[in-house]
């Protein structure tokens, strides 16, 4: 798989091409800022581009424009953008424009070079990776009691959890340590709860999920 | 100064009483001749009102010179003698008072010549008396001015009558020219006059203009061979009698304008407010322009009745000061037309007895001007918290953040390279990438805190958004705010949502949060509510206190409704200046 990498700190920019390519992918291009990546992409064309959400002129959010106006011009390139704040709001604009080969982590998850090679992965294959700091966010937001998300069960909480950072069903039984099947009950379930309408796809229900506990 | 006033008086009535002998004894009586009556009355008036102006303000040129004008007047009726001398020195100065007469009616109330135009129409009128002279070297007799039984010019060198007359001709055209020339300056001076000039000058210019005039006419009458025969010559002459009493009634009604002082105590004898000290003020001095600064010794300058700076208005600024002193120290300065420069007297028996009054005002002002400086110094500390605040955010961001995370890619590639036989190491990277892992989470909480760069990055609504959804109670917001705010406003309404929700969640035991923003284009009202047990106070050390501070250091205002078991209420409202 082809990885591009745009982040503003050299330390950060070369260890994660290393690290990439330690994992098994392609790195064809490093980036220092916004338009520098935005350039290196359209010459390179490579499968993944991560971006640092925080870049160069004004240190605020340049990545996540970069990461709109990639998709734009390349709509089948996938974005796992980078971020050191735990910025639910970031996360779901990004989100909003299509979950399709989008991801947004918090950077210190690079330490888990199993966990990042997957999350590239799955990007770069056109799922979803959302952190679960900002699901968490999302989903451990204290509601009223009368709220449907608080009848949810422990068990069906977790699931709905798992399925909002992106992941599949095999995956999440993976996790639990339950059969896929399991696995399906509860989704069945948690979307009954909360009146949503039963997607078979797994890469929309991510959508579903997250607009649901965002309007909340 | 008794002896030299009698002197004076007694050579003013020798003076009067030989000029008017020598006008009732004229041999043949011109048209544009006096005549005894008139001659008597146009030097009393000018010698008298010179006297009288001279004594009411010593320090102002306009009493001698009008004294000198009316020695010059008597004088110039010597051109009626018939002895040789007295007849030419006569006829050399007959017209020498006119310069005299316009160097009054230009310099009043001064005394001086202010412009460039002023001294060149003065410069004018005595190049045109010298014309005079000239003629005299060329012409004598009729051809000069008598109409015969008069005394011989003496200085008399050439025989040219018609050179002589064409000379005079000239002198009166000039003559024409600049007294018109004047008459326009004083009008134009008069529209673009203040209040208060205005009526120092009104009577001066209306006696002076009336004067001007009929000495056009009378010069033009004469110029023409008389048509009109004496009717404008007699009307010029009273005329010109009335300017040196208009001079001396405006300066006289001075000294009654110092009745109005008396009013003044009257009025400050009760208590008066800022605004009616000022109005006191500037009634007794006539000048609605009139401004207020106190003397703020603190800072060595002057200040507005509110405690802002001052600054003492240069020359050129169209405004005129007053400093009011009390026991040598100043106390206050008045600031007010230039006119009233003219009349220290007044302002100065105001300031007397407005002396109390005003030093009461200066000490409530000093209090204004310390609680501004008050202000403006605890904004500073608020601002510079914020900038140190940016800072250590960025620094951890860009540096310990990196750095941290840097370490932690290392340990994951180490993990990943370790042989499967180094089954040792494997669970020690591991924990040490785990203490990272918290590390930099802990670190992330501790920045946010510092500065919420979301709150800089998409604004006050985004960033209470994301609070109210960390909150760990349920929070609900309501923003109606949708343009951005300064940076010290918005940044100080978010730490004061933040601060306010978050003892919400820890002291309140209530179950719910209620946030509500708006902002009206003037004031930001941040409002948090909750539904718990109540009984908040601001107090010293508690976290209410810096919140208040916080809102107060922008000029806000902070209020606290926490009656027990009913909930707490707290609000800002912040301006947005």
């Amino acid at each position: 798989m082809r990885v591009v990498v745009g982040d503003d700190a050299v330390i950060l920019r070369e260890g994660l091409a290393r690290l990439l390519q330690e994992a098994g992918f392609e790195v064809v291009g490093v980036a220092a800022d916004a338009e520098e990546l935005l350039e290196l992409v359209d010459r390179s064309e490579p499968d993944v581009a991560i971006v640092d959400i925080r870049m160069p002129p004004t240190h605020t959010d340049e990545g996540l424009r970069a990461a709109k106006a990639i998709r734009e011009a390349h709509p089948t390139i996938g974005i796992l953008v980078l971020s050191q704040h735990v910025h639910a709001r970031y996360a779901i604009e990004l989100l909003s424009g299509g979950t399709d080969g989008v991801g947004y982590l918090l950077k210190e998850r690079v330490a888990d070079l199993d966990e990042l090679s997957a999350s590239v992965r799955r990007v770069g294959q056109g799922g979803s990776v959302l952190d679960p700091a900002v699901v968490s966010q999302l989903v451990g937001r204290r509601r009223q009691a009368d709220n449907p998300l608080e009848q949810l069960t422990d068990r069906e909480r977790e699931v709905l959890a798992l399925m909002a950072e992106g992941r599949s069903n095999k995956a999440i039984g993976e996790r639990l340590f339950v059969s896929e099947h399991t696995v399906e009950k509860h989704i069945k379930n948690i979307f009954g709860t909360l009146q949503l309408p039963l997607s078979p796809d797994d890469h929309r229900r991510v959508l579903a999920v997250v607009t649901y506990l965002d309007s909340e | 100064m008794r002896a030299k006033l009698v002197l004076l008086i007694s050579a003013a009535i020798a003076a009067g009483i030989g000029a008017t002998w020598l006008a009732a004894h004229a041999g043949a009586q011109r048209p544009t001749e006096p005549g005894p009556l008139l001659t008597a009355l146009v030097g009393a008036s000018l010698i008298g009102c010179g006297l009288a102006s001279w004594r009411a303000r010593p320090d102002n040129r306009l009493g001698p010179v009008m004294v000198l004008t009316g020695f010059v007047w008597f004088a110039g009726l010597l051109s009626e003698a018939t002895s040789a001398p007295l007849y030419t020195l006569g006829v050399a100065i007959e017209y020498v008072f006119l310069c005299g007469f316009i160097y009054i009616v230009l310099s009043f109330p001064s005394g001086r010549l202010r412009t460039p135009l002023d001294k060149s129409i003065v410069a004018l009128a005595i190049a045109g008396t010298g014309l005079q002279v000239v003629a005299m070297l060329f012409g004598s007799g009729s051809g000069l001015r008598c109409g015969g039984g008069c005394g011989d010019n003496l200085i008399q060198v050439f025989h040219d009558n018609g050179l002589a007359l064409a000379l005079l001709s000239l002198q009166r055209v000039l003559g024409a020219i600049l007294t018109l020339t004047a008459v326009g300056l004083l009008t134009y001076r008069w529209l673009k006059a203040t209040r208060p000039e205005r009526r120092e000058v009104t009577w001066v210019l209306l006696a002076g203009n009336a004067t001007l005039l009929a000495l056009t006419v009378t010069v033009v009458d004469d110029l023409l061979g008389n048509p009109l025969n004496s009717g404008p010559a007699k009307v010029w002459f009273l005329t010109l009698a009335l300017v040196p009493i208009a001079v001396l009634a405006t300066f006289v009604r001075r000294r009654l304008a110092r009745g109005s002082v008396a009013g003044l105590v009257v009025r400050l004898g009760a208590p008066t407010a800022p605004a009616d000290l000022r109005a006191a003020l500037a009634r007794a001095l006539g000048d609605p322009s009139l401004e207020l600064a106190y003397w703020f010794p603190a800072e060595a300058r002057y200040v507005t009745p509110d405690g802002r700076p001052v600054h003492k208005p240069g020359a050129d600024s169209g405004r005129g000061s007053t400093v009011v002193e009390r026991d040598g120290t100043p106390i206050a300065m008045l600031l007010h037309d230039p006119a009233l420069e003219y009349n220290s007297g007044l302002v100065q028996s105001v300031c007397a007895a407005a002396g109390l009054a005003l030093e009461n005002e200066r000490l409530q002002a000093e209090l204004r001007a310390r609680l501004v400086e008050l202000g403006a110094s605890r904004g500073r500390i608020v601002e510079a918290t914020d900038a140190e605040r940016r800072r250590i955010e960025r620094n951890l961001h860009d540096g310990t953040q990196q750095r941290l995370v840097s370490i932690a890619m290392s340990l994951g590639l180490l993990e990943s390279k370790l042989a499967p036989d180094q089954a040792q190491a494997a669970p020690i990277v591991r924990e040490a990438r785990t203490a990272l892992t918290l590390a930099l989470e802990e670190l992330r909480e501790l920045t946010q805190g510092i500065h919420p760069t979301l709150l800089v990055e998409r604004g006050l609504p985004v960033a209470l958004d994301e609070l109210c959804r960390r909150a760990g109670l349920p929070a609900h917001l309501n923003v109606a705010l949708d343009v951005r705010l300064p940076d010290q406003v918005e940044t100080a309404a978010y730490y004061f949502a933040s601060e306010a929700v978050s003892n919400a969640v820890k002291h309140s035991h209530g179950s719910e949060i209620r946030v509500d923003v708006s902002y009206d284009g003037r004031i930001l009202t941040v409002e948090i509510a909750d539904d718990g047990i109540g009984g908040a106070a601001i107090g010293p050390g508690s976290g209410l206190r810096g919140l208040a501070d916080r809102v107060e250091a922008l000029g806000g205002q902070f209020t606290v409704s926490s009656p027990p078991g009913r909930g707490t209420r707290l609000e800002a409202e912040i301006p947005c200046a």
